[in-house]
């Protein structure tokens, strides 16, 4: 297998789909958790007694959100070996958990059951008649018990190490230094619009906040709100002085891009994005740096990993958001407003972007 | 040229669909026969059936993520590529799979 093909099926396409299983789990366990605490909820560990509802709001949002390191593990080692993985990916994830190397932890842990999974399905030969032994029992003890064991005793420690020197150098930024990596977070999170970019973003500021770092991950949620806030402000810029940048189509999309938004679902604002490339690069990536930038400086913490708005109440510095938020929707709003060329024509016709033949792979 | 595709992004809900669209539409101006299944986060939509994989010439991924299914193409001839590939430049994308295929 050549370089570019192990860089794309063996490590960026195992931790996209780990990633496309967690999202859900991330939405879940989010929304569950913002309005159990924004209801005054607590989680609880341990009960005997019927509690509360917002207690069992909290709870759950906070229980399933505690197994990300093994969603992620479970989901990268599935991409990697396929079913046989399944089992190690679990079990190296939740060891990482109890060696406190969290979501990162979780993440590389997968790797390693998935392609110990992979070594043992290859390499491992037994007599014809014991093939039944395979799937039934040497794969899962085997895989399982080697992907913890290295887990414990190889890079559990190192990762924790890593994550707690990590937390270290992030809580002693001075204040020039907070606002450049949130802008970086900012800028990276906002320039592909939930694409890969985005979402390696996202896996690295989850591991920070299973540290118990919240900004960077706040510079997440508010790069991937101010796309669609952005574009909104451009329309009533555009309404004010009289400069018509949609089409009546793409209004019709920004009246659903903009409710999506509010729950920091950027991916409704797509279709506008692509409709003029470059300037709405330039337009959120300015927005998102500036805004991220801010959000960081100034301290804005969600306690969870999603939701957009639903995450303000559980911030400690709510108005830091907001204001952050507020900068960077102007900042987008102003530059695509700007950018943006009056709509003549209903359509218009782009010259396409040149496929490199290098790319295609062809069985 | 008759195509059976899979589009699959790694949030499942924008990028497969906008995929899906654009190579419906690059397909239909080129002339060409196609069927598109969504491997979304809703679950899989629009499956291919095997008689459809079987009458394709050529079978045209646009996928980030591992799919399911992947050995109903056994034997056929796969092309895979990024679904921002796909959504960025669908038409010159069949032309490429025009070449290759040689049709």
């Amino acid at each position: 297998m050549d370089w570019k093909n192990f860089m794309k099926k063996q490590l960026k396409e195992p931790a996209l789909t780990a990633i496309s299983y967690l999202i859900p789990v991330v939405v879940a366990g989010g929304f569950l958790l913002a309005i159990g605490s924004i209801m005054g909820g607590a989680s609880v560990a341990n009960t005997k007694h019927v509690i509360g509802l917002w207690d069992a709001f909290s709870t759950m949002g906070g229980q399933i959100l505690g197994l990300l390191p093994m969603v992620v593990g479970t989901g990268v080692a599935f991409a990697i070996a396929d079913k046989p993985g399944i089992a190690p990916g679990m079990l190296v994830g939740l060891i990482s958990i109890v060696v406190n190397a969290g979501f990162l932890g979780g993440l590389v842990g997968g790797y390693i059951a998935g392609w110990v999974t992979v070594a043992i399905i290859k390499y491992v030969k037994l007599p014809k008649i014991m093939d039944g032994m395979m799937p039934t029992l040497i794969i899962p003890l085997f895989a399982s018990g080697i992907a913890g064991l290295i887990m414990f005793y190889i890079i559990g420690t190192p990762i924790s190490a890593l994550m707690t020197w990590l937390t270290h150098f992030m809580n002693g930024l001075n204040s020039h230094q907070l606002f450049f990596y949130g802008a970086i977070i900012g800028l990276l999170a906002s320039v592909d619009y939930g694409g890969a970019i985005n979402k390696t973003v996202f896996a690295f500021v989850l591991a920070l906040q299973s540290q118990g770092i919240n900004e960077p991950i706040t510079c997440l949620i508010l790069a991937s709100m101010v796309t669609p806030f952005g574009y909104t402000l451009a329309f009533f810029l555009g309404k004010i002085f009289r400069k018509r940048i949609y089409t009546d189509m793409e209004v019709e999309t920004l009246k659903t891009a903009f409710p999506m938004g509010i729950f920091e679902i950027t991916e409704g604002s797509l279709p506008l994005v692509l409709n003029d490339l470059w300037r709405s690069v330039v337009a959120t990536g300015a927005g998102g740096a500036v805004g991220g930038g801010f959000s960081m400086l100034w301290g804005a913490d969600s306690h969870i990993p999603a939701t957009g708005m639903l995450a303000i109440p559980t911030m400690t510095k709510p108005m830091a958001f907001i204001g952050a938020l507020l900068i960077g929707t102007a900042v987008t709003g102003i530059v695509y407003f700007l950018l943006k060329k009056p709509v003549t024509a209903e359509t218009v016709v782009k010259e396409e972007e040149d496929i490199d033949l290098g790319d295609l792979k062809i069985d | 040229m008759k195509i059976v595709g899979i589009s699959a992004c790694s949030a499942g809900i924008a990028h497969t669909y906008i995929a899906k669209q654009k190579l419906i539409d690059a397909a239909k101006k080129a002339g060409d026969t196609i069927n598109m299944e969504t491997q979304g986060t809703i679950g899989t939509e629009d499956a291919l059936t095997p008689a459809q994989i079987d009458a394709a010439d050529v079978v045209l991924l646009a996928v980030d993520v591992k799919i399911s299914g992947r050995e109903r193409f056994e034997g056929k001839r796969v092309i895979e590529v990024s679904t921002d590939t796909a959504i960025k430049s669908p038409n010159k994308l069949l032309e490429k799979v025009h070449q290759v295929i040689g049709k």
